[in-house]
């Protein structure tokens, strides 16, 4: 049996973080958290989870940003609002848990070959580059950068998937490609300005 | 409008200012010192202090001690709301021999030093309150109080257990007592519930006792089925109507003995019960409970085959035979009484746990509220004291669930204070009638109060289960065979800090209270206010927790926030007693603000007779002018605004004070 210090101190605490959480969406109620457990109860994804979004709240106020940001749980979130649209002191959990994921890979603090961070960050790059999403590609450059051999056995789907015409390899576009770009660096400009 | 020169004719205008530090409430934000100051140099102003306390004896003295050397015949004290110490300085001018009227108080606590941060402008701002009052307070006119007699009757509304306790508390007291109850029987919320915390002494015993007291008391007036309708007069002297709702049985002539009952057409009920939420079935003619008082059945018209067809045997009528107590003819009847006092004891309801649809309330036979388990639990209840399922087997396991529509958001956001005792009041009475496992699930367990914290170690030490997380969800829906055939409910643990599922046979739902959903109408009847939640606004939540912003009504139990059967007693005493006070003084003196006619201005159009909200104006035919009864009037000022020809005015609120008083703070220095 391996023994770990549990203990915390003060100095494990990071004010930045408190200050940021409380200040960004989805933060402004979490001093309002009763910890009564109900968006852990309601989360369809809490029991794969290793903090539930009850002890993410808890953390994240008390500034515990290892934690928080190195737990799976923001992670397994399909942002199906439950938790959200069922909270007694009206808390926006699941903005608050998307705010963690942006600052987790603000911070590239997340998995490397986890599933869902890499899809987001090739969805994104995808949409600023194209201006669509072209679902093979995608599908395909999600699978190259996490496991390769589950490209392999997910091979016999695709192809009758293309088959069938519902996942066509053409890689679409739109024009004037540079204006989303704009528009993106717009929005990523606005946020550092209002440091959220 | 009069210059002020004018009025320092004979009797020249000499006003004492006083600056209050109440600690440094006042003096940490306004400069006082500097106040004083400016307050010196203003016209007519013979004296100017500071003080640390102005409430205090010597404050008081220093006041009175001016009046005498200064000749001082104003006063203006700049300390806190009115509403607080206004009496204590009108006493000091009065005990100096100037009349209590000639003070004006300037609120530079409430005002100015509470709500704003820079100290400057805060003292700004009380400069131009102090000028304004300076200037207003020369205009004030000597008033004398009013006395008028106190009606020593009290009327109560509401039989439930706090109603119940200050009508018997008054009635000890010799006084005549009206209980008004709106149901059949007296007795409320309490009569059904079957013991109670933390001392699991059986709820009837204690209650009936004082329910036989007040239904043979001489001193009590008792009407159940009725309602007070209508409300008039003011404190000491109101005037209540009171609506009898036809029971279709004579009280007088009922004799209790429920013959009709047993004789009555439908051989079983076909009736939901209400006293028994449903559980049980009654017939149309019934007594809602064994011991209900009085002891009158009553006839309910919806279901009675008489009244839909008029084609019944009757077979009541004839059990009932030469005792002739049962009279389909009956119509509601109505009573005028006079009291002095009310006291307002109108209840709760619990909270609907349809609006909560996780919990699975009306979707799950096996889900129930915690009120019906009370009615489960209880001997004299549907099942004769028997906890089992609608199926009639006895459960294994059970899960109470608190906080159901209580601090919640999206329901109601308090605490509703009676769900964690009386939860775990339950999960001891279901382990004890059952054996079965029991859960609790809460958010915070919540027992202060006397032996309520030895009570949850009791439970502790029984063995039931205490999860700590509000319930997500209840559902039929297994996904592990020990599931099939349960209620599942999934919570987190956040003690634990995992999600469980535990399937139970039965789920109570701890519902919270609410203000009875007519709470309103009755707050307008009454003429008194309510919170922004519904439940009844006391005067003072510390200091004056019965009263209320309306003289001579009293509010006590739960219409004025959730509380227990202690708390609800204990207010009902306290009702009680400020009633007493309030009547045995015989009279009572009233502010002087009333409204009065300038007959020779007023031109008779009777405008103001249809605003006043008190019915104080008459129309005198013979004159063809307006009349301000004195009594009646509250000096609420509707009148005098609406005066098209300005011939209204008002003691205390004349406008030239007013002009005064607005050009006093308009002069910015």
């Amino acid at each position: 049996m391996e023994l770990k210090r549990t203990i915390k101190f003060e100095a494990d605490r990071d004010p930045e973080f408190v200050r940021w959480i409380s200040h960004t969406v989805g933060g402004e109620r979490i001093r309002h958290c009763l910890q009564c457990g109900l968006c852990s109860g309601k989360c369809p994804l809490s029991l794969y989870m290793d903090y539930t979004p009850r002890r993410l709240m808890h953390l994240s106020r008390e500034g515990f940003k290892e934690e928080v940001l190195g737990s799976s749980s923001i992670w397994l979130c399909t942002a199906c609002y439950a938790c959200m649209v069922h909270c007694p002191k009206s808390i926006n959990v699941t903005h608050l848990l998307y705010a963690l994921k942006q600052r987790a890979i603000e911070e590239k603090r997340y998995p490397r070959r986890f599933a869902i961070p890499v899809m987001a960050r090739q969805f994104s790059d995808m949409v600023r580059g194209s201006g669509r999403i072209t679902e093979s590609w995608l599908i395909v450059k999600v699978f190259l950068r996490t496991s390769i051999w589950r490209l392999f056995g997910m091979s016999g789907l695709g192809l009758k998937l293309l088959r069938t015409g519902r996942m066509p390899l053409k890689r679409e576009r739109v024009q004037r490609r540079a204006e989303i770009e704009k528009l993106l660096d717009s929005v990523a400009a606005t946020r550092k300005e209002l440091a959220i | 409008m009069p210059e002020i020169s004018q009025l320092s004719g004979p009797e020249a205008v000499r006003v004492g200012f006083y600056v209050c530090h109440c600690g440094t409430n006042i003096a940490g934000t306004v400069d006082v010192k500097a106040l004083a100051g400016y307050a010196a140099s203003l016209p007519r102003v013979a004296v100017s202090r500071e003080y640390k306390y102005m409430c205090s004896d010597p404050g008081q003295a220093l006041i009175e001690q001016d009046i005498a050397d200064h000749k001082l015949n104003r006063v203006v004290v700049a300390s806190c709301s009115p509403l607080l110490h206004e009496a204590t300085f009108r006493r000091a001018l009065g005990r100096a021999g100037l009349n209590p009227f000639l003070l004006q108080m300037v609120n530079i606590r409430e005002h100015v030093s509470w709500v704003h941060l820079d100290k400057k402008a805060a003292t700004e701002k009380a400069q131009d309150l102090v000028r304004a009052a300076v200037q207003r307070v020369a205009l004030h006119k000597p008033l004398q109080k009013r006395r008028v007699d106190i009606n020593p009757s009290v009327l109560v509304v509401g039989g439930g257990i706090a109603g119940i306790h200050a009508a018997l508390t008054l009635a000890e007291a010799g006084k005549q007592v009206y209980l008004v109850e709106r149901e059949p029987t007296i007795g409320g919320h309490m009569a059904m519930f079957d013991k109670t915390f933390p001392t699991l002494d059986c709820a009837a015993c204690i209650l009936t006792p004082k329910m036989t007291a007040v239904g043979s008391h001489p001193n009590i007036k008792l009407w159940t089925y009725s309602e007070v309708v209508k409300v008039d007069g003011y404190v000491g002297n109101y005037k209540a109507q009171v609506k009898h709702k036809p029971r279709y049985v004579i009280d007088d002539l009922c004799i209790g003995c429920q013959e009709c009952i047993a004789a009555c057409v439908y051989k079983e009920g076909k009736t939901p019960d209400e006293f028994n939420l449903g559980l049980s079935m009654r017939k149309p003619i019934y007594l809602p409970f064994p011991q209900a008082v009085p002891q009158k059945v009553v006839i309910d018209r919806d279901t009675c085959i008489e009244f839909k067809s008029g084609k019944c045997k009757k077979t009541c009528v004839e059990a009932c035979g030469d005792r002739l107590a049962i009279d389909f003819k009956q119509k509601e009847t109505f009573d005028e009484i006079e009291i002095g006092a009310i006291i307002l004891a109108t209840g709760f309801k619990t909270f609907a746990p349809e609006r909560n649809p996780y919990c699975g309330y009306g979707r799950y036979p096996n889900v129930y509220t915690s009120l019906e388990v009370e009615r489960l639990i209880n001997a004299s209840g549907p099942t004769a004291g028997e906890v089992i399922l609608r199926d009639g087997k006895k459960p294994a396991s059970v899960g109470i669930i608190h906080c159901i529509g209580s601090r919640d958001a999206n329901t109601n956001r308090w605490c509703s204070k009676v769900c964690c005792m009386y939860s775990l009041k339950l999960a001891h009475l279901i382990k004890e009638h059952t054996g079965a496992e029991v859960f609790n699930f809460y958010i915070d367990m919540r027992t202060p109060g006397k032996g309520y914290e030895e009570f949850y170690d009791r439970l502790l030490d029984e063995g039931v289960h205490f999860v700590r997380g509000r319930v997500a969800e209840v559902s039929d829906w297994a996904v592990h065979p020990s599931e099939e055939g349960k209620l599942v409910i999934r919570a987190e643990d956040t003690l634990a800090g995992f999600v469980r599922r535990i399937p139970v046979d039965m789920v109570v739902l701890s519902v919270g209270l609410e203000p009875q959903s007519d709470a309103q109408d009755v707050r307008r009847l009454f003429n008194i206010s309510c919170a922004s939640e519904g439940w009844f606004l006391e005067r003072h939540p510390k200091l004056a927790p019965v009263s209320t912003f309306t003289e001579g009504v009293y509010i006590a139990g739960a219409c004025q926030g959730p509380k227990d059967i202690p708390d609800s007693v204990a207010q009902a005493g306290a009702a009680a007693a400020e009633a007493l006070a309030l009547i045995d003084a015989k009279s009572v003196e009233l502010e002087p603000y009333t409204a009065s006619i300038l007959e020779e201005e007023c031109s008779g159009c009777k405008s103001c007779i249809s605003l006043c909200p008190y019915q104080a104006i008459a129309f005198i035919e013979e004159k063809k002018k307006a009349y301000i009864n004195e009594v009646l009037c509250k000096g609420c000022g509707t009148c005098v605004a609406g005066c098209p020809s300005g011939s209204i005015k008002q003691n205390f609120f004349e406008d030239e004070e007013i002009f005064e008083e607005i050009e006093g703070v308009l002069a910015y220095a």
